[in-house]
């Protein structure tokens, strides 16, 4: 087939898995939510509240657009395809499989993370453009967390970008296979070296995905819906959409840089190929399971507390921390006379 | 456990320091152009409410913010108003007490209690033994009840939607509870001048004995999960803070008083139906932040528990009402009388003319003087703080618009 | 629970304020005019009297004119009084928010539904009702008939 055929097939099965992801998501969000609430009508509406989806969707495809005639239009309009393109550029490092990804980048942590960082900037854009004060504070709030926290999440990945020597997430899952000592599996959550990076990636994570908590920037009980207040339909449901990606793409990162990726702990590689999409499937489900775990249990932190912890705590602990695994690392490269 | 950290059960002190002495009214909306080095800068104005997540019920809350940080704040009242005063002066002393089951509708029994208080202490009609008793118990279960709602939507202010949920699963017990008594889940119309209007039925002794037990472990659940957060904690600790005598100045009763530290409840002080005969504390805090009054709140509902108890263990046996006349006729003279409702003192003043109907009825609440402190304490702290500060004093605008 | 009468009239003679001292009704209610209600909260305010809380204030139509009323409280002393002005229609009434800031919206309200004005106060406007609504509390303004509401 032709290398352009090719290409094109990846980019509409990372767009399938995209809706794929988001409608399954709107289903497990309700159903995690309805048991941790105790809300009883989500989780009956059909077998398991599997016909709570389609309920979701088709009420949000059938909703009337409103557009409120204050608005900048060209912005109002363009700010879903903003937050919603880079989610989907975000799928194009993930190694579902050793050979199973949309593409092998030799920088592809760093390009995921670059990815994720052009969402703000919709945000903002949503929030300037609705004509609304609320939405505007939410839409400001918003820049200044992710912007904020941006840097303590690409520094708290470096020391396994020094570990692995690589940054593509292809190469650091495979680092991952074997074991250590014969009977520890070789991923990178069981090196306690890491367990400092988790804890802060996890952190900048959450905040980066606006979720509780640290959800300020749509905080239902403060902004009604924050910056996506005036946004109604098909612009929300974008906004939606790339929300439920997001949280698939940092729960992606999580597994693949900490838990192995695709991997089986002390099975080997080849027996593991055939099923590797669907157990890399599992972990990331896993992983966004814990997430709105989180969501439901907690309240919402203070914009302010939230950025003196980020410049302030989150920072400098990280640069610490590099340099003290930096030097580590180094020495123990050197005496074991490998560079 | 609940942290008694900040909690002094006290059994005295009505004493206050300091007089306050306002220099200024409180801050009002005006746009200020502000520069800084040639940058010009404006405040923004905000309307918070009338419909808002947060606002509970619909207050309307005018706010200047320069950036997140609020530099003036105006309560604008009246979407609920609803004319019970006058509406009042065409009931019968009998109906009153529906009036005032829809003022504070949360809880609506301290209301009617207070209505037939007054009724009473005017009338001079000797309320009998049992049905003061019962009074109580319903009165302390609506406590309950009322600091329930208060709780969940103190939880869901915060981004914690969990809370709200489990506090309104055993608000339904209790709703339970006063629907056997009752009738109705909400606007009781059970406490009437001279007792009640139907006996405790039978087997409801065992329904309450049944929530009271569970309760227990359940309050404590309640408390670990919001109270026991500590990003809750950082979220409430320290913010709105009322001093002693800002509080006494604006007229606060209730929690919100005692939470700075002035132990005054009117059902140890100003003692009704068969409160001198239960034994129980009044939790007083000490600076008045919203921490304290969140924790004089919890500790509230463990006190109201145990009067619920001692309600049980002694009910006299006898009539659930005295005699009283069909259509009350109250000769000439004036009353005042209050209750400690859930939201402070809820208090009826009542001008009778010797007719069937009052001539000047007065309902003084607990929430209108929380909503006039907002103005005061609301400038210097953020946006998000001005939820957390609302929803600690626990303003219930059906009594406040009355 | 009531005041000391001949306290409360030295308080308030101290004041030079003219008040009618009488034990009827509620309980002490002292009976001044309404210019000088500032003076007089003043005085029980910081008197030894100690009432520092104003718990309740509002307005009564008498058919004539407007009595308003305030109630007010001493925590330490545990004692509880009122204070009685009476106010025409549509005429002025000084506030004493400096005095109670408590009184801040209980004034806008009596002002509003019993009709009269208020000065000295930093917000005196409009409260519960929308311009245009007649006073609602005065004896002259009718609560509609069922029939009325139906053939509105």
């Amino acid at each position: 087939m032709s290398p352009l055929l090719v290409a094109l097939l990846r980019i509409l099965a990372a767009l399938g898995l995209m809706l794929f992801n988001g409608v399954i998501l709107i289903w497990m969000l309700r159903r995690v939510l309805g048991h941790l609430h105790l809300r009883y009508g989500p989780i009956h509406n059909g077998w398991q509240g599997l016909l709570q989806t389609p309920y979701d969707v088709l009420k949000l495809l059938t909703k009337e657009d409103v557009t409120p005639s204050a608005v900048d239009r060209i912005l109002f309009a363009l700010a879903p395809a903003v937050v919603f393109t880079p989610s989907l550029l975000a799928y194009a490092a993930l190694p579902f499989s050793g050979t199973w990804k949309i593409t092998a980048l030799d920088t592809g942590l760093l390009f995921t993370f670059a990815a994720l960082s052009i969402v703000p900037i919709g945000i903002l854009m949503a929030g300037w453009a609705s004509a609304n004060k609320w939405s505007l504070l939410g839409g400001m709030r918003s820049a200044a967390q992710q912007i904020a926290y941006e840097v303590p999440l690409l520094l708290s990945v470096l020391p396994i970008v020094m570990f692995a020597g690589t940054m593509n997430l292809g190469t650091i899952v495979e680092a991952q296979s074997g074991t250590w000592l014969g009977f520890i599996p070789r991923w990178n959550i069981l090196f306690p070296g890491f367990w400092p990076t988790f804890v802060l990636f996890w952190i900048a994570g959450l905040v980066e995905l606006n979720a509780t908590p640290f959800d300020m920037s749509e905080a239902e009980s403060e902004l009604v819906a924050g910056f996506a207040s005036e946004y109604s339909a098909m612009k929300f449901g974008l906004l939606f959409l790339s929300e439920f990606s997001n949280q698939f793409v940092i729960s992606a990162l999580g597994v693949t840089l900490f838990f192995g990726g695709w991997m089986l702990p002390w099975v080997p590689v080849e027996l593991v190929a055939p099923f590797a999409p669907f157990i890399f499937m599992f972990k990331v489900y896993l992983g966004i399971f814990v997430i709105m775990w989180i969501r439901g249990t907690f309240p919402r932190v203070r914009i302010d507390q939230l950025m003196q912890v980020g410049w302030k705590w989150l920072i400098p602990i990280n640069l610490a921390w590099i340099i003290v695994f930096g030097t580590v690392w180094k020495l123990f490269t050197l005496g074991q006379g490998v560079s | 456990m609940i942290d008694a950290r900040n909690i002094i059960l006290e059994t005295g002190s009505l004493a206050a320091e300091g007089t306050y002495n306002p220099g200024r009214p409180p801050a009002s909306i005006k746009r200020t152009p502000s520069g800084v080095d040639g940058l010009t800068t404006e405040h923004l104005i905000i309307n918070m409410g009338p419909q808002h997540p947060s606002t509970h019920g619909v207050l309307r809350l005018v706010i200047e913010v320069d950036g997140e940080e609020i530099v003036a704040a105006e309560t604008s009242l009246g979407y609920l108003h609803r004319g019970i005063e006058k509406l009042a002066e065409s009931r019968r002393y009998e109906q009153l007490g529906t009036l005032m089951d829809r003022g504070d509708y949360v809880s609506g029994i301290h209301g009617e209690q207070a209505v037939a208080l007054a009724v009473e202490r005017m009338l001079e009609i000797e309320v009998p033994a049992k049905a003061r008793y019962i009074r109580t118990l319903m009165a302390e279960i609506t406590r309950i009840a009322s600091h329930l709602v208060w709780f969940g939507t103190f939880g869901l202010d915060t981004g914690a939607m969990g809370q709200f949920l489990y506090a309104v699963r055993d608000r339904e017990v209790l709703l339970d509870i006063l629907e056997t008594v009752s009738g109705q889940r909400m606007m009781f119309n059970y406490v009437r001048p001279g007792g009640v209007v139907a006996d405790l039925p039978v087997g409801i002794d065992a329904m309450i004995r049944s929530f009271c037990d569970g309760f227990d472990g359940y309050l404590e659940e309640h408390h670990d999960l919001l109270g026991g957060n500590e990003i809750f904690q950082h979220r409430v600790k320290g913010v709105g803070a009322i001093p002693r005598d800002t509080a006494l100045a604006f007229g606060l009763t209730g929690a919100n008083l005692r939470a700075t530290g002035i132990g005054f409840d009117v059902r140890r002080d100003r003692p009704y139906d068969a409160y001198p005969e239960l034994e129980f504390d009044v939790p007083v805090g000490t600076i008045g932040d919203a921490w304290d009054r969140y924790m004089v709140r919890m500790e509230e509902m463990r006190q109201a528990l145990r009067m619920i108890r001692q309600c049980l263990d002694g009910m006299p046996e006898g009539e659930h009402t005295a005699r009283v006349p069909k259509v009350l006729r109250v000769p000439e003279g004036e009353i005042y009388a209050a209750t400690e409702s859930s939201r402070g003192e809820t208090g009826v003043h009542i001008i009778a003319d010797g007719s069937v109907n009052p001539a000047r009825f007065h309902y003084r609440s607990g929430s209108l003087y929380a909503c006039q402190v907002l103005e005061e304490i609301l400038p210097g702290h953020l946006l998000a703080d001005a939820v957390m500060i609302v929803g600690s004093l626990d303003i219930m605008l059906g009594e406040v618009d009355r | 629970m009531l005041p000391d009468a001949t306290a409360v009239s030295s308080a308030l003679a101290a004041a030079s304020v003219n008040a009618e001292i009488e034990q009827t009704g509620p309980g002490l209610v002292a009976r001044i005019s309404a210019a000088e209600n500032l003076t007089a909260l003043e005085a029980l305010r910081d008197s030894a009297l100690d009432f520092r809380m104003l718990a309740d204030m509002f307005g009564t139509d008498t058919g004539e004119q407007i009595e308003i009323t305030y109630h007010l409280r001493s925590l330490t002393r545990d004692e509880e009084m009122y204070v009685r002005l009476l106010v025409p229609y549509d005429g002025e009434l000084h506030s004493v928010w400096n005095v109670y800031p408590a009184a801040l919206l209980p004034e806008r309200e009596a002002a509003e539904l019993l009709g009269f004005v208020l000065a000295g106060h930093p917000n005196p406007h409009r409260l519960f009702t929308t311009e245009g609504i007649a006073p609602l509390l005065r004896k002259s303004v009718p609560v509609r008939t069922a029939e009325e509401v139906r053939n509105r």
